[in-house]
């Protein structure tokens, strides 16, 4: 992936926009455990169960496609999930405290949880915090607001087709949630592969200094970087008030680093630079799989955990051990 | 890379194809649980006590742990479903108590049991829950007592809005209205009913007010917090402190008999769980459950406690 940031042009066919450039082993991984679950269980392979599964990776997908993005750039997130829950509190707030009409505060939540990514990019490319403790601060600041919004309590009584939105499954197969997720996978892949602004990001990772005497505005792209992820952590807050037909500012802990570890075991790289969407979307693929089948398989709460942070483990390993053997 | 793209296409065409749903009536064989937090050990106990009767039963048990998070537990939820259970436990996790794993138990056509709370609008076909009202009264009944009646009292609440935070308040709250010599001067909110946040609430609320000289901590986790930071401070023998739930380390603890953590409520939580089941079964033969089942926790002091630390109610 050795992108020069600007000039980069390839031909837009169905296979190249799906090729997996480096996801080729979590891929590997992902089929095998679904091959390992099919066999194990009755009801893994099944459609109800793979549509379960998707419903259940609409949050994590969207956060996760944020999150490569600031990764990509070598940067982190750790915000994501108190912006989560501020956006749905905001949300709730307008919606129904406040009673005013579910698009103005749908546009409301979205706009409280991009300030509060565009605050965390100025602080790191104004003030040079590291961006691990700019957004460790934001997250303990939108926490804070979030649960200034009700004092703590929680918020019902959305409207009836909020709720059904999460529910009914558009010609048996899709949700409006998922469809919402899928939509921004497919979004973030295209920008990442055939715009300018998204093959920038790959020069910025690799090297900042390299990249802003290309030519490219590094800060301001940096600042556009973490007001998107916040962007779309407020909308995956969104989605999961729709889900939970409920909001509460206590959602969302700890869902940044269920968002990275996703990045990660996709083939995207920590030090930035190397990775993409389509290893994401794997990466979330697996962790989604991999709860579900757990539960599937009535293996007890205590040894799930084990196993989950065994995965996350052996699928960084080996990626970076496939590294050191080229 | 061609073929791993048709492997693919083919898992999702093959998903498609083998489309399985479960239908109930009558029989109970499997029994989803559906529980917020088992490093709690209130909802541990619970577990233990369905677990302990189904098995007696022959009727197979999956838990799963939602680990205090409304969005995981929604899909745990959909997760036993799949597994085709004939009837489902649910103990809500978080304030908002979702209402959407009712519903989706409710289209697959099973009975719901609702332990310890419930969610709002969507209730099951029964409610099973620890009478907190009355027993939280007479745990700050009894620490106002021993205090004779007078002093100053501290409150370390639940997790803010859940239903027992709000009922122990309110019997707690009523001690303290009929006792005028004591005077409510320090409230605080937890997010876990955990001992750590028990202790640095209670540490915070010495430092604030020193001349403190009763406690009342929600949960036993939350009391036990507050002993600690109670001894640190070294105020044992000036602070009187009160717990809930009867978990079994705090039986434990007032087995021993020292400390200035003294009483607390015994629920009887593993017949909770076994009343879970057997309603279970009654909803799946159309026999009639009343709407809410009550059960009554116990005063328990260092007498009692040795028994019931023994063998848990």
């Amino acid at each position: 992936m050795n992108a020069t940031g600007g000039t980069v042009r390839q031909k837009a066919n169905f296979a190249n926009i799906f090729s997996l450039r480096g996801a080729t082993g979590p891929l590997i991984g992902l089929l095998l455990l679904c091959l390992f679950l099919t066999i194990a269980t009755d009801s893994f392979f099944s459609l109800r169960n793979f549509l379960n599964i998707l419903d259940q990776i609409t949050v994590l997908g969207i956060m996760a496609v944020g999150m490569t993005f600031v990764i990509l750039i070598g940067g982190i997130d750790l915000a994501v999930g108190s912006v989560l829950a501020l956006s749905m509190m905001v949300l709730g707030y307008l919606n129904v405290t406040a009673g005013m009409p579910m698009a103005v505060a749908i546009t409301g939540a979205l706009v409280a949880a991009a300030m509060c990514g565009a605050i965390s990019g100025l602080l790191i490319t104004e003030f040079k915090v590291p961006a691990f403790i700019a957004t460790l601060a934001m997250m303990s600041i939108a926490r804070g607001l979030a649960n200034m919004v009700t004092n703590g309590s929680q918020i019902i009584g959305f409207p009836p087709w909020f709720n059904l939105g999460a529910i009914i499954r558009h010609g048996g197969f899709l949700t409006t949630t998922v469809a919402v997720m899928l939509v921004v996978f497919v979004l973030g892949i295209l920008y990442l592969r055939y715009r300018n602004g998204g093959r920038e990001l790959y020069a910025i990772g690799g090297n900042p200094e390299v990249a802003r005497l290309a030519g490219i505005n590094v800060k301001r792209k940096t600042v556009f970087v973490y007001t998107l992820c916040s962007l779309l952590a407020g909308l995956a807050g969104i989605l999961l008030a729709a889900r939970l037909d409920s909001v509460q500012p206590s959602s969302g802990v700890a869902y940044e680093l269920d968002a990275i570890a996703a990045v990660v075991i996709g083939g995207t790289s920590l030090s930035g630079g190397t990775g993409g969407v389509v290893g994401t979307l794997i990466g979330v693929l697996i962790i989604g799989v991999l709860r579900n089948g757990l539960n599937l398989l009535s293996v007890s709460p205590f040894l799930q955990a084990v196993i989950i942070g065994l995965v996350i483990a052996l699928a960084v390993a080996a990626e970076t051990f496939k590294h050191r053997g080229k | 890379m061609k073929i791993i793209k048709t492997a693919l296409v083919a898992t999702v065409a093959a998903c498609a194809l083998s489309a399985s749903f479960s239908a109930s009536a009558g029989e109970v064989k499997k029994i989803g649980l559906a529980v917020p937090n088992l490093q709690a050990d209130f909802f541990n106990q619970i577990k233990l006590g369905v677990e302990g009767y189904a098995g007696k039963l022959g009727i197979e048990v999956i838990v799963v742990d939602a680990k205090n998070d409304t969005a995981t537990q929604v899909s745990q939820v959909q997760d036993l479903l799949t597994q085709g259970i004939d009837a489902f436990i649910y103990i809500p996790a978080g304030a908002a108590a979702a209402a959407v794993p009712t519903r989706l138990a409710r289209q697959a056509g099973i009975p719901v049991i609702n332990v310890d709370r419930t969610p709002d609008g969507a209730p099951g076909d029964t409610f099973i829950g620890g009478e907190g009202v009355n027993s939280a009264y007479e745990v700050c009944n009894h620490i106002i007592g021993l205090a004779n009646g007078k002093g100053k009292m501290a409150i370390i609440h639940g997790q803010k809005g859940t239903t027992p935070e709000v009922d122990r308040f309110g019997g707690c709250k009523r001690a303290i209205d009929e006792n005028p010599g004591v005077e409510l001067i320090a409230q605080q909110w937890s997010q876990q009913w955990s001992p750590d946040e028990g202790f640095s609430i209670a540490q915070n609320m010495l430092q604030a007010n020193p001349d403190i000289n009763l406690i009342f901590g929600q949960a036993d986790g939350l009391a036990m917090g507050a002993a600690k930071a109670v001894d640190v401070a070294g105020m044992s023998d000036k602070v009187i402190i009160g717990g809930y739930d009867g978990d079994g380390a705090a039986l434990e603890y007032l087995t021993k008999c020292e400390g200035p953590f003294v009483v607390t409520a015994t629920q009887s939580t593993q017949s909770m769980g076994v009343l879970a089941v057997n309603s279970a079964i009654a909803v799946a033969h159309d026999a009639s459950v009343p709407a809410r089942q009550i059960t009554d926790a116990v005063l328990t002091t260092c007498e009692n406690a040795p028994g019931f630390a023994s063998k848990h109610p």
